[in-house]
């Protein structure tokens, strides 16, 4: 590796490591979250970036060079569908195949009489809840996984065998990517490991949103109970995947656990109580949680104020970033707040604007990372994602 | 971090070493690797269906 880029990888580590700590760096940190925008730059297909993952790493590469940007996700078109594919899961509408080629792929939740866990199946998750993942909800979601007690197939046996080695060669080729982007362009990968909320992911994956929302009036305890039997997975998953600098912070992708998709009453019942002991938890052992607050998430910056001085950095969607960091900013830093639609349809102007309003009212004593409200998708253009880089590039040093 | 609730195997483990141990004929030589790796190929199978259900 050349010394400059090294250096520049240092410098770029630095920047962006000191602003999460909810410190100034010698400027702010620019890390967007691009996803399907990356084809469309690279001149890819977003088929060809969601189910050719070496694309999608390619795509990303030209990106972070082209654009010089402190650090990126290795690749923010995160689902492989040849994974999922391989696994025979239901759930995912596949650009070029069941969607067309330049739609980002879907994820379809399935009718309420038609989820994957069952209104009575509580207790079963509550016992055990990795044997009900694999016994119960995996033949659900998938075409091919046969249920125990039914006769096995040989692509029932063939999904278990693709699905996890495509998975190890997914996870191991992520660490060969963020070399090349360190080695190539002296690019920080911007994020390691994963988490969801308990409440969340009862909502996504197993209960579904409509059943779920019945479930916290008819058998709230139920709920409760089986959100704490996932908390310890889930922080398990999460630490497993960290970064073990402990530099760059592990993301929750926060759905549908606040005001309005469940009431002030749930959140304080059941979503907070189940997620802030696991981020005190991973925090206790030295790793920030950054809180990918998609939609808004305000009714709840006071309970999130909880959280140990500098343990998350908070991303902002659809929220007002000034109040959001009158709220918080003293505790956590924060990113993101520049309206997708803006980059998107806005001029280069409107983006420059935008982003001065933005600076000044939040970074100006540091902690703040420079990034869209939500990830980037093919419909972002290229011209104001430039007009963005080059304007904090100049504007937002310290 | 303990659930408040009683599950089956902890984080990280599908098949318990102990369960696994009461198949096998007494170990004549290192049973501390013999347990080890047990639980270290034991954990991909844990992180695979998690990953299942938060990543993909």
């Amino acid at each position: 590796m050349g010394q400059d880029v090294e250096q520049l990888y240092a410098e770029r580590m630095r920047r962006y490591t000191t602003a999460m700590r909810n410190e100034k760096p010698d400027r702010v940190p620019i890390r967007p979250f691009v996803a399907e925008f990356t084809a469309k730059y690279a001149g890819y297909t977003v088929q060809e970036v969601t189910h050719d993952y070496q694309k999608a790493f390619d795509a990303v590469r030209k990106c972070a060079a082209d654009f010089d940007w402190d650090a990126v996700v290795g690749n923010m078109v995160y689902v492989w569908t040849g994974l999922t594919e391989a696994i025979g899961l239901k759930y995912y509408a596949v650009p070029g195949q069941d969607i067309p080629a330049q739609t980002g792929f879907q994820y379809r939740e399935p009718p309420e009489n038609e989820a994957f866990m069952k209104a009575d199946e509580y207790d079963q998750l509550i016992a055990d809840p990795t044997g009900f993942l694999f016994n119960v909800w995996l033949p659900r979601v998938s075409r091919d996984v046969q249920p125990p007690g039914e006769p096995s197939t040989y692509r029932s046996n063939l999904s278990f065998l693709k699905g996890g080695m495509a998975m190890l060669q997914y996870f191991s080729d992520f660490g060969a990517q963020a070399a090349r982007l360190r080695q190539e362009s002296g690019t920080v990968s911007a994020i390691s490991g994963i988490l969801k909320a308990p409440l969340d992911i009862l909502g996504d994956k197993l209960r579904g949103y409509m059943g779920l929302t019945m479930d916290v009036f008819e058998q709230p305890d139920k709920v409760l109970a089986a959100c704490e039997s996932l908390m310890p997975h889930l922080c398990h998953i999460a630490l497993s995947g960290a970064d073990p600098d402990k530099n760059v912070p592990i993301t929750i992708w926060m759905h549908r656990g606040g005001v309005p998709f469940v009431s002030h009453e749930t959140f304080d019942r059941i979503y907070w109580p189940t997620l802030k002991p696991i981020i005190e938890e991973i925090w206790s052992h030295g790793h920030q949680v950054l809180f990918y607050a998609e939609g808004d998430w305000t009714p709840h910056l006071r309970s999130f104020a909880e959280l140990p001085e500098g343990s998350i950095v908070y991303h902002v969607d659809r929220a007002d970033i000034f109040e959001t960091h009158r709220a918080i900013g003293d505790r956590f830093c924060l990113s993101g707040g520049i309206p997708n639609f803006l980059l998107s349809y806005g001029t280069p102007d409107q983006v420059r604007e935008c982003c001065k309003k933005v600076i000044d009212g939040v970074a100006r004593d540091g902690g703040y990372v420079l990034d869209a409200s939500a990830i980037m998708q093919n419909d972002t253009s290229a011209e104001n994602l430039r007009a963005l880089t080059d304007f904090a590039r100049e504007y937002a040093v310290y | 971090m303990e659930a408040t609730t009683e599950p089956g195997p902890e984080p990280g483990v599908c098949i318990p070493w102990e369960e696994k141990l009461k198949e096998l004929p007494p170990i004549q030589g290192d049973a501390e690797l013999a347990e080890r790796v047990w639980r270290d190929v034991d954990f991909l199978a844990h992180m695979c269906i998690w990953h299942c259900l938060l990543s993909f």
